[in-house]
């Protein structure tokens, strides 16, 4: 297994946000974290990438324990996440946010620019402005562009899809299957259930901090209690 | 009034915003990134203006406040290898103990055979009094680069491992006023509140341009500050910390999943800060020749308003705003007497906060976007 959780647990005070979670994802694989609002989605995310303790349990990345290793380590080690909310720099230029997704490399990473700029013309059209003048769309194109030049293993992506609008979400996940089909491992956390089911391999459903259905996606689209979970989740 | 003084003050305020101008940059740098106002600043200041005081007039028990401050940071960085060390929890705790109590017999050793004075004679002997001042500046230097790293630890780092947001500015704010009345006090304990001269190891070497007297080593010093506050705005635009340490201003949280390692680089920060200030009070010794336990208190006041006016955590409006300041400061003496060159001062603070409340080149928004 590429990355395994075992019995995680998250607390936030007396706020218990991930009770004993157990998630796999293989090599190649997208999987997709689905549940409502409140259900410790981003928790999880968070506590893989380590910007907050689990109170318990362990994260290993290709069979090495690192629940132990702070944030940046674990970048080098391949694995980044794309915040939700999206969180670029916008007091940087588009160029600037980029060079900082390659900040934890020290080879030449021009080419992988270029071809991000030949994906997306709109950030190379705004190269030098400042970021804060992208669309929602343009920024998520960034934040993506920005945690591809890490050149992970592993891309965590959580919310990608949050505000934009149907044609936007459509090419967004048309390129989450691409990058999949060049290799990158996927661990995809979504409100927009139909749409990461299509594109994902498998699926678990959190509630409460707890899973509460996983299987295939075809499994996950044909079964009734996932509704049940989105409205009895809150 | 007489007219034709008009240009020399106009050259002498400039040359005292040169010094106002690195010491506003180190309080922009530090609000700029980390959002609070950090009042070890002027005490860092002053404390390298009287270093380089003693060590010009002899006085080698600054060998010794530098040897204290070393040790300090000495302990408390071997305390950090070994919290991290993977150690049974008794081991960890006799080397705690072994650690205290080495520092204490070092601490009591120092303090009660104080030896600076005799390695100070020595240097003294093997370099000449005359080479006194370039001493002045390594021991300057030396002490303020390792009390920052003192400082960054129960400032910033403290907040950030406890509470895990350093963003909460209140408690590092008090915990910075710690720190200055603890300095300014070592200080006085050790030469008292008076003022404390010296003679300018470079003499009284000037040119004269016109009707204008130029101080060659005022001169100097107002490049040499300009230098150094533009190779860091350089740095700050162009560099791959640069660019880090703006991604830490903007979003602290964020800057780690690109792989920032944020709390390696916070104490850099107070280390450049700290170099700033410490440059300034050396130059400011060399220049005005006086000092005393409370320039500190009057340079921050002066480079805070300096900063406000520029507008808050903006390196170029530090620059400005500082610029500003000094000329306002020497003209006002000049014309309407140094007992009221506050008023004017405060006053067009005042003026241009009303007009233009986030100061002549801030963002709307205090404490985001910062450099
Ligand atoms: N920093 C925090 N401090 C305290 N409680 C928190 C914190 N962050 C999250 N929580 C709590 O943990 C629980 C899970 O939150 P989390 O953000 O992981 O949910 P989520 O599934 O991502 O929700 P959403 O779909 O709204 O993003 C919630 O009850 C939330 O209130
Ligand atoms: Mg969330």
């Amino acid at each position: 297994m590429l990355l395994e959780v075992e019995r995680l647990d998250v607390r936030y005070g007396r706020n218990h946000a991930i009770r004993a979670l157990d998630l796999e994802l293989a090599e190649g694989e997208i999987v997709t974290v689905l549940g409502a609002n409140g259900a410790g989605k981003s928790s999880l995310l968070k506590a893989v990438q380590g910007t907050v303790k689990p109170a318990a349990g362990a994260v290993r990345l290709n069979g090495e324990t690192v629940t132990g290793w702070s944030s940046p380590k674990r970048v080098r080690a391949g694995l980044t996440l794309v915040p939700e909310g999206r969180q670029i720099f916008v007091s940087l230029t588009v160029h600037e946010n980029l060079q900082m997704g390659a900040y934890s490399r020290s080879d030449n990473f021009d080419r992988e620019i270029d071809e991000i700029y030949e994906r997306f013309p709109n950030l190379a059209a705004r190269r030098d402005m400042l970021a804060s003048v992208l669309s929602g769309g343009e920024q998520q194109m960034l934040a993506i562009s920005r945690a591809l030049l890490a050149r992970p293993r592993i891309m965590m992506l959580d919310e990608p899809s949050l505000g934009l609008s149907p044609i936007l979400v459509q090419s967004l996940f048309d390129l989450i299957a691409d990058l999949n089909r060049d290799g990158l491992t996927i661990l995809l956390v979504e409100q927009n259930t139909h749409m990461a089911l299509q594109t994902a391999h498998r699926g678990y459903v959190l509630e409460l901090g707890a899973t509460v259905l996983s299987g295939t996606a075809e499994e996950l689209l044909a079964d009734d209690r996932l509704e049940e979970a989105y409205l009895g989740g809150n | 009034m007489d007219l034709s003084q008009l240009p020399q003050q106009i050259v002498n305020g400039l040359m005292l915003g040169g010094v106002y101008v690195m010491v506003a940059v180190a309080f922009t740098l530090i609000i700029g990134m980390l959002n609070f106002l950090n009042f070890t600043v002027p005490a860092l200041f002053m404390l390298a203006a009287v270093l380089m005081w003693a060590i010009l007039e002899g006085h080698g028990i600054a060998l010794d406040l530098t040897a204290i401050a070393v040790l300090l940071v000495l302990a408390m960085m071997v305390a950090d290898r070994l919290q991290q060390a993977r150690l049974p929890a008794s081991v960890k705790t006799v080397g705690a103990l072994g650690l205290v109590a080495g520092a204490c017999v070092f601490l009591w050793l120092i303090l009660s055979f104080k030896p600076g004075p005799a390695v100070f004679a020595w240097l003294d002997g093997a370099v000449g009094a005359s080479g006194r001042w370039l001493l002045g500046i390594v021991v300057a230097f030396a002490t303020v680069a390792v009390l920052s790293l003192l400082i960054e630890r129960f400032t910033y780092r403290y907040m950030k491992a406890k509470y895990g947001d350093a963003t909460e500015h209140a408690l590092p704010l008090v915990s910075s006023l710690g720190f200055l009345i603890v300095i300014e006090h070592t200080v006085i304990s050790t030469w008292g509140s008076d003022s404390l001269t010296t003679e300018s190891p470079f003499g009284n070497a000037s040119f004269e341009l016109g009707p204008v007297l130029f101080s060659v080593p005022q001169l100097l010093s107002l490049i040499l500050s300009l230098a150094i506050v533009f190779g860091l705005s350089v740095m700050l635009k162009t560099t791959k910390l640069g660019r880090a340490l703006r991604s830490i201003a903007e979003r602290p949280d964020t800057a780690p999943l690109m792989g920032v390692e944020v709390s390696r680089i916070v104490p850099v920060v107070y280390v450049i800060a700290g170099l700033l200030c410490a440059t300034a009070g050396i130059l400011f010794t060399i220049n005005y020749t006086t000092v005393d336990a409370y320039i500190g208190d009057t340079v921050a006041t002066v480079a805070i308003a300096g900063m406000v006016l520029g507008g808050l955590g903006n390196v170029w409006g530090a620059i400005v705003g500082a610029m500003l300041i000094g000329m306002v400061e020497v003209m006002s003496i000049y014309m309407v007497g140094a007992t009221f060159k506050k008023i004017p001062i405060w006053g067009l603070l005042l003026l241009i906060l009303i007009v233009r409340p986030t100061g002549l080149f801030g963002h709307t928004a205090i404490g985001k976007g910062k450099f």
